[in-house]
C-alpha cells in the first residue's frame, strides 16, 4: 500500500497522443494495461508509480482486425480471454491462441491484455515463446513516433524489452501462417496457472513429407525465447526424423540459460526443456501425418 | 451409547451447516470483517536477520508520523513465557532474534497504511550472531545456542533437552536389536519431508478491545479460545480473568490457529492505547511469521521373514523445530507412537530428537508427524513386498493390527474397522486390474495403496447443555468450528440425544466467559471428545426432565421415555405424555430449578503399557481412540517431464460413526487434496535463514485442475463403544496416507522409489533416469 | 487526499465515490460499501477470494483499481440472492455440503454464477477450467464440482 499522503495522479486518456503525452510529463508515470501484474506489484510495495495512464479508454488499443496483407494484428489492451477465443488467428497463428489459453486462470485472462504482458515481459510468461515462433511484430508509439520490431528482438533481457522512455506497445501483428500449419504451445507447470517452468512454443507445416515451414522456441529456460532459426533453416525443405528432431533440440538446449528458481533448478531446466521439444515436434508432426 | 433414529437432521444425517446461509450470501464474519468504534489498525515490524542480540530500539521517527497512536518494542512487553509443552517463547522478540522475519516491534494507527508507513522507520540496534539453519548444524558441539536459558523454561512433560536439542523421545517394544537375525529381507533407507505451508485462504488476524476497567476482549483467528487466553495471559502476565477470548467465523485451520499469532500484541497494544486494536497479517506474513509442518529426516528399517511376515521396524526421526518448540515436542512424540503402522510387529523401536534452528517454529498440522512417518513406513512396506513378489496389499492383510490388537507401546484399541476399510476400498478400485488406460504413450499409469491409523482424543473438554424455558435447548461446548462442521455434528448429537429435531438446538458461540473448556479444535477430537460430553451432559439433562415428568405424570422416572419432536412419556401408554415445555416450566417455575446438563471429561487411558513397552520423554501419557483407513490411488506419470498426477483415488476410512456423512467426505476428501499437494508440490524453501517463497504467486497447492475429480470417500462405521453414538475422529486421518499412497503408485508406474517429499517433476525425472541408466 | 470521482452500480445500486488512484476495487467494496463478502486473501490476484463481477466479467477486485472502474456495474457475492431466495448455484452448494470454512465461498459463487450463466450442459473438466482460479484448502474441490454440476441440471 502507497504511503500515506503520498498522492497517485490518475489519468484515463482517449487517445495513444494524449497517453504519450502525460507519460512523457511524469517519468514516474506508468500505463496501467490490465493491472494484473502492475496492481499485484503495488500490493505488495514492489512499484510506487507517481501517476497511472489507464489505456482502458482508448478505443483502437482494444480491437482485433485481419491487415490487408493477411497478418492478424492484435491491440495491446485485447484481454487473454478474447486473444484466447480469437476466431482471426488461422494455422500456425493458434500458437498464440493455445499461450493465450493457459495463462492464469479465468478473472485473470479477463484481467491481463497482451499488451501489458509482454510489456512488462516475465520470461516465464507464455506469450513470448509463443510470439517468437509466430515471427510476430510489436508495434511501438512514443515521444519520437511510431516503430516496429520483430517479437524476437523486442525481448532483449530478464524484464527488459526494446521499449526507450516514454514509449508504449500498441499491439501486436502475426503474418499470415502457412495454410494447413500447426501452432503448438506446450507448458510445464508446477500447477494449473502457474508462470511456466519450461515451455516450448512451435509452428510446423509440412508438404508431402516434407516440412515448408519451422519455427520452435522456448520459453521460460533463458532470460528471453530461444530460437535457433540457423537449424530451422537446415531443417526446412527436408523431412522430420528423429536425428533432425535430435539436431534441433540439442542446438536449442546449447543456447539455454536458465535460473535456479522456486519452480525448478536451471539444471532440471536443462534436462527437460529438448525432451518437450522432440515431444511436441514429433506430436504436431504426427497431427499433420507427415513424420518419417 | 444409545442409538437414534435420524429425526429432523440428527444423528447419520448430511444436515447442512448452521450457517450455511450467512457463509452462501456474505454474511459471515471473519476477523477481518470485525472492526470497533475508534479501532486503531496495527502493523508488525519484523527482523531482518536469522540470529541476533538485540541492544536497543530507536522508535522516535515512527513515533512522530501522524496518525500513530503506539509503537512498541519487546522491551515494552512482559517477559512472560508461553509455550504449548516448553515454555520459549514471549509476545514478541525480545533481547534476542531468532529467525528472520520474527516480529520485533509493533505499532498502531488510524489507518493500516500509516501503521505500515511508521513501522519501517523503527531503528533495532543490534549484534548479528552466527545464524543456525539446520538441526544437524545445531547439533554440533560449540553450536551457537537459540535459547541460552532452556533449562530454566518451564517444561509441562520429562522434557529431555539440552543445548539445541528441546526433546528427545523413544518408545520401543520387544528386542529390536536381536530380531534382525531372525529377518530374511532387510530394507533400510533414509527419508525426507519438506516444510508444508497450511495456506488457510484466510491469513492470520486479531482485534482487541478494552473496557473502563482495563479488561480485554480479544477476537481472533483461532482454533481454541481457551488456549489463545491461556497464551497471551502468560506472555503478557495478565491474570486470565482480566481477558475475554471469542471467536468470529473461521477461515480454516490445520493447525496454524491452533497455538498463538499476533494476539498477544494486539492485546498489548489495546493496554497501551486505551482503544480496540486490529491487525491482520498480510499473506507474507502470515508465511513468515505463524507456523508450519516440521520437515523430517527419518531413517526407517523394516524386516521380515520369507512368508512375508513382519518382524521388526526401526524409525529414527530428526526434527527441524524452528526457533520455538510450539507443539513441536508432541509432533515428535506422536509420529513415533505412529510409525509402526497399523500392523502386528512384535519387536519396533521408534526415536528421535526435535532440535531448534533460526527459523520459523514449526507446528501443529494435519496429521501431527504421522504423514512423514507413513511416507517412510508404507513405502517400506512396498519395497519389502516387491523383493519377496508379493502383492503389497496382500503383505499388509497379512500384517494387519486385528480387532483387539493393543496398539504400539500397549494402548488399548476398542474399534478396528481395519479390515472393512480394505476390503471396501479393493472393491470399489477393483484392485488387481490395471489402473485407469494411459492418456498417450509417453504417459504411464500405476496404482499403490497405503495404510493409515490416527488418534482422535487429548486433554480436556466439556458440555453444558441448557434447557430455557419453552423447552429449546441451548448447547455450549467451547468448540471452535475452523470450517470442519463440529458445530453441526454437535447439534446433532445433542438433538439426537434428547430426540428433538436440531431447529430446537441452539449453539453458543465459544467464549472463555461463558463456555466450559475446550483444549481446541485439533487432534481429530472434536467429535469424539467434545461429542462424548454432549452426549453426557445431554444424559443428564434427559434424567433431570424424567424427575420432573415423573412428579407430573405421576410415575417412576424409570417407566418414562423421551418421545421424538421434545415429548416426555410413559413407556406402552402412547396418550400419556408431556411436552418439555410443561417440564421446563414446572423447573423454572415450581420446583428443582432450571434444567441444565453439564459433563467435563478428560481421555484418560494411557498409551503406554509400562509392561510391554519402554518409554521416554514422551509428552503426553493418554490421547485418545484409534480411527483407520485405506487409501488406494491411481497415478499417471509424463514419461517425459517426470511429472505425476493422480487420475482416481478410493479413500476407506473407519469413523466409528459419521453422525454427518456429507461433512466427514468433506474431511476425507479434503485430506486427500491437502496431501496430495504434500506429496507433489509444496515444499517452503529457505535460502540460508530467508524463506524464499512466503506467496502464493512462489508457493503453490493444489487447484481444481490439479486435482482429479474422482476421489471416492467411502465411510466405514466400526463403532467406538465410547464415542459419540459410536463415533470417532476423521480430520487429519485422511491426509494421513496420501503421500505414501502416491509414492507407491510412482512406484508401479515408472519403477522408481522415492524418498523424498515433495515427488517433483524434476526428482522423478532424475531417478527414471537414472533407473534407465542402471538398466 | 483528493479523491476521484466515479460512479459505479454495485448490485444494481448506484454508488457515488471518491477515491484515491491506488485504491482497489476489494478495498472499496469491503471498507467504503460496507460489502465484506469479497476477502482478502493474498492480494495477489492468485488465491480467487477477492473475485467479483465486473461489468459481467469475473475479475480479482484485489487487482482492479476502483478508478479504473467508472461506469462500471459490480455483482458481488451479496447481489446474488433476490432477496432471500437464493440463487440456484447458491442453494445447490448449499444441498452438496460443499461449504466448510466458506472463506473462498464468495469468490467461488461469483465465478460459478458467471459459468452457469455462460454453460447450460457443464462437464467436469469445463467446470474445472473454468473455476481453477478459486483456491480452496478445505473441500478437496469434489463437492464444489458436484454443486455445480447440480446446479446446472437444475436450471435446465
Amino acid at each position: 500500500m502507497m504511503e500515506p499522503g503520498a498522492e497517485v495522479a490518475f489519468h484515463r486518456p482517449r487517445t495513444v497522443q494524449e497517453a504519450l503525452a502525460l507519460l512523457s510529463a511524469d517519468d514516474g508515470a506508468v500505463c496501467l494495461a490490465g493491472g494484473a501484474t502492475l496492481v499485484a506489484m503495488m500490493n505488495a510495495d514492489l512499484i510506487a508509480p507517481s501517476g497511472l495512464v489507464s489505456l482502458s479508454g482508448i478505443d483502437v488499443l482494444r480491437t482485433a482486425e485481419r491487415l490487408p496483407d493477411g497478418a492478424v494484428r492484435i491491440g495491446a489492451m485485447r484481454h487473454h480471454r478474447q486473444t484466447a477465443d480469437e476466431t482471426l488467428l488461422e494455422d500456425g497463428q493458434q500458437v498464440v491462441r493455445e499461450a493465450a489459453r493457459q495463462i492464469a486462470n479465468t478473472p485473470v485472462r479477463n484481467m491481463g491484455t497482451i499488451g501489458g504482458s509482454i510489456a512488462f515481459f516475465d520470461p516465464a510468461a507464455d506469450y513470448p515463446p509463443a510470439l517468437v515462433a509466430a515471427d510476430a511484430i510489436v508495434d511501438i508509439s512514443g515521444p519520437n513516433g511510431d516503430r516496429a520490431i520483430a517479437a524476437a528482438a523486442f525481448f532483449v533481457d530478464w524484464y527488459e524489452t526494446a521499449l526507450g522512455a516514454g514509449e508504449m506497445v500498441t499491439g501486436v501483428r502475426l503474418p499470415a501462417a502457412p495454410m494447413g500449419s500447426v501452432g503448438v504451445y506446450h507448458k510445464l507447470a508446477r500447477v494449473s496457472g502457474d508462470f511456466a517452468t519450461a515451455s516450448v512454443a512451435l509452428v510446423l507445416a509440412m508438404e508431402n513429407h516434407t516440412v515448408s515451414h519451422l519455427a520452435v522456441a522456448v520459453g521460460a529456460c533463458a532470460p528471453t525465447p530461444v530460437r535457433r532459426p540457423d537449424i530451422e533453416a537446415e531443417i526446412i525443405g527436408n523431412g522430420l526424423d528423429d536425428a533432425k528432431v535430435d539436431r534441433l533440440a540439442d542446438a536449442l538446449a546449447e543456447r539455454l540459460d536458465p535460473v535456479d528458481d522456486v519452480r525448478a533448478s536451471a539444471a532440471y531446466r536443462r534436462l527437460v526443456a529438448p525432451r518437450m521439444v522432440k515431444h511436441a515436434l514429433c506430436r504436431a508432426a504426427e497431427t499433420l501425418g507427415g513424420r518419417q | 451409547m444409545n442409538e437414534a433414529k435420524p429425526f429432523g437432521g440428527g444423528v447419520g444425517e448430511s444436515l447442512a451447516r448452521p450457517d450455511i446461509r450467512e457463509k452462501l450470501v456474505g454474511r459471515a464474519r471473519y476477523i477481518a470483517d470485525l472492526s470497533q468504534p475508534n479501532m486503531l489498525h496495527a502493523a508488525i515490524l519484523q527482523s531482518p536477520v536469522a540470529h541476533a542480540r538485540i541492544n536497543g530500539y530507536d522508535t522516535r521517527a515512527a513515533r512522530a508520523v501522524p496518525g500513530v497512536a503506539a509503537v512498541l518494542t519487546g522491551a515494552d512487553f512482559p517477559d512472560g513465557r508461553m509455550g504449548a509443552f516448553i515454555k520459549d517463547e514471549h509476545a514478541i522478540a525480545k533481547d534476542k532474534i531468532r529467525y528472520l522475519g520474527e516480529p520485533v516491534a509493533v505499532v498502531a494507527a488510524e489507518t493500516e497504511a500509516i501503521a505500515r508507513h511508521a513501522a519501517k522507520l523503527i531503528d533495532i540496534d543490534f549484534e548479528e550472531l552466527p545464524a543456525v539453519l539446520s538441526p544437524e548444524a545445531a547439533m554440533i558441539d560449540g553450536a551457537p545456542l537459540i535459547h541460552e536459558d532452556l533449562d530454566t523454561y518451564i517444561k509441562i512433560f520429562p522434557a529431555i533437552c539440552g543445548r539445541n536439542v528441546a526433546s528427545e523421545t523413544e518408545l520401543a517394544e520387544g528386542d529390536v536389536a536381536a530380531a534382525w537375525a531372525g529377518c530374511d529381507v532387510i530394507v533400510e533407507d533414509d527419508y525426507k519431508t519438506a516444510p508444508q505451508a497450511h495456506l488457510s485462504i484466510e491469513p492470520c488476524g486479531a482485534l482487541a478491545d478494552i473496557d473502563e476497567a482495563g479488561r480485554v476482549t480479544l477476537w481472533s483467528a483461532n482454533q481454541s479460545v481457551f488456549r489463545v487466553q491461556a497464551n497471551v495471559c502468560e506472555s503478557l502476565k495478565l491474570p486470565m480473568s482480566k481477558l475475554r477470548c471469542l471467536t468470529p467465523k473461521i477461515g480454516a485451520g490445520f493447525g496454524n490457529k491452533m497455538e498463538p499469532h499476533v494476539q498477544p500484541l494486539v492485546v498489548q497494544l489495546a493496554l497501551a492505547t486505551g482503544r480496540p486494536v486490529k491487525l491482520i497479517l498480510n499473506r507474507a506474513e502470515d508465511f513468515e511469521t505463524v507456523r508450519a509442518r516440521h520437515p523430517f529426516k527419518i531413517r526407517c528399517k523394516t524386516g521380515a521373514t520369507n512368508d512375508g511376515t513382519l518382524v521388526a521396524r526401526e524409525v529414527e526421526v530428526l526434527l527441524d523445530g524452528g526457533a520455538y518448540s510450539d507443539d513441536s515436542p508432541g509432533v515428535l512424540g506422536y509420529s513415533l507412537l505412529m510409525a509402526r503402522g497399523p500392523y502386528r510387529i512384535p519387536n519396533t523401536r521408534c526415536a528421535g530428537k526435535l532440535v531448534y534452528t533460526n527459523k520459523m517454529r514449526f507446528g501443529a498440522f494435519r496429521g501431527f508427524g504421522n504423514p512423514q512417518v507413513s511416507f517412510a513406513g508404507e513405502t517400506q512396506i512396498d519395497e519389502i513386498a516387491a523383493t519377496l513378489g508379493m502383492d503389497p496389499l496382500e503383505l499388509r492383510l497379512k500384517n494387519m493390527a486385528q480387532p483387539g490388537d493393543p496398539w504400539f507401546g500397549g494402548g488399548k484399541v476398542a474399534s478396528n474397522g481395519l479390515g472393512e476399510c480394505v476390503a471396501k476400498a479393493k472393491a470399489a478400485a477393483k484392485w488387481g486390474a490395471a489402473p485407469g488406460k494411459a492418456t498417450s504413450s509417453t504417459v504411464k499409469c500405476g496404482r499403490g495403496v497405503a495404510f493409515a491409523a490416527h488418534i482422535s482424543g487429548l486433554l480436556g473438554t466439556g458440555a453444558i447443555v441448557r434447557m430455557l424455558e419453552d423447552g429449546s435447548i441451548v448447547l455450549n461446548t467451547g468448540a471452535v468450528d475452523i470450517g470442519q462442521g463440529s458445530d453441526t455434528v454437535l447439534t446433532q448429537i445433542c438433538a439426537s440425544a434428547l430426540k428433538i429435531p436440531v431447529s430446537q438446538v441452539a449453539l453458543a458461540s465459544p467464549d472463555t466467559d461463558g463456555s466450559p473448556y475446550n483444549w481446541g479444535t485439533t487432534a481429530s477430537r472434536v467429535t469424539y471428545t467434545t461429542g462424548r460430553s454432549v452426549a453426557a451432559a445431554a444424559k443428564t439433562v434427559e434424567a433431570e426432565i424424567k424427575k420432573h415428568a415423573g412428579e407430573l405424570l405421576e410415575c417412576a422416572p424409570v417407566d418414562l421415555e423421551l418421545r421424538e419432536g421434545g415429548k416426555v412419556g410413559v413407556k406402552g401408554v402412547p396418550d400419556k405424555e408431556i411436552s418439555f415445555l410443561e417440564v421446563s416450566l414446572r423447573a423454572h417455575w415450581a420446583a428443582g430449578g432450571p434444567i441444565v446438563g453439564s459433563d467435563t471429561w478428560v481421555f484418560d487411558q494411557p498409551s503406554v503399557d509400562p509392561k510391554r513397552a519402554i518409554a521416554r520423554g514422551l509428552p503426553f501419557p493418554q490421547i485418545g481412540v484409534y480411527s483407520f483407513g485405506c487409501v488406494i490411488v491411481d497415478v499417471a506419470v509424463d514419461t517425459v517431464t517426470g511429472k505425476a498426477e493422480v487420475s482416481e483415488a478410493w479413500a476407506a476410512m473407519d469413523v466409528g460413526r459419521a453422525i454427518n456423512p456429507a461433512a466427514v467426505e468433506g474431511q476425507i476428501e479434503g485430506g486427500f487434496v491437502q496431501g496430495m499437494g504434500f506429496a507433489l508440490m509444496e515444499e517452503l524453501i529457505w535460502d540460508g535463514g530467508r524463506l524464499v517463497n512466503p506467496s502464493m504467486m512462489d508457493y503453490k497447492a493444489p487447484t481444481f485442475r490439479d486435482t482429479p475429480y474422482a476421489i471416492h470417500s467411502i465411510i466405514v462405521e466400526e463403532p467406538e463403544p465410547d464415542g459419540p453414538f459410536g463415533a470417532k475422529g476423521v480430520g487429519e486421518i485422511g491426509l494421513v496416507p496420501v503421500p505414501a499412497a502416491i509414492a507407491n503408485a510412482i512406484r508401479d508406474a515408472v519403477g522408481i522409489q522415492p524418498r523424498s517429499l515433495p515427488m517433483t517433476p524434476e526428482r522423478n525425472l532424475r531417478a527414471m533416469l537414472e533407473r534407465d541408466d542402471a538398466a | 487526499m483528493t479523491g476521484h470521482p466515479l460512479t459505479l452500480k454495485v448490485n444494481g445500486q448506484e454508488r457515488a465515490l471518491s477515491v484515491s488512484a491506488t485504491r482497489t476495487l476489494l478495498e472499496t467494496l469491503r471498507e467504503d460499501l460496507a460489502l465484506t463478502g469479497a476477502k482478502r486473501g493474498c492480494n495477489q490476484g492468485v488465491c480467487g477470494a477477492c473475485t467479483v463481477l465486473v461489468d459481467g466479467q469475473p475479475v480479482r477486485g484485489c487487482l482492479s483499481l476502483t478508478a479504473n472502474c467508472d461506469g462500471a456495474e459490480v455483482t458481488t457475492v451479496e447481489g446474488l440472492a433476490d432477496g432471500n431466495v437464493l440463487s440456484t448455484v447458491q442453494q445447490a452448494m448449499a444441498d452438496t455440503g460443499a461449504v466448510q470454512c466458506g472463506f473462498c465461498t464468495s469468490g467461488m459463487l461469483i465465478s460459478a454464477f458467471a459459468f452457469l450463466r455462460d454453460n447450460s450442459a457443464p462437464t467436469v473438466d469445463d467446470i474445472q477450467h473454468a473455476l481453477s482460479g478459486n483456491l480452496c484448502r478445505c473441500s478437496g474441490y469434489r463437492k464444489i464440482v458436484d454443486s455445480i454440476l447440480l446446479a446446472a441440471k437444475r436450471v435446465a
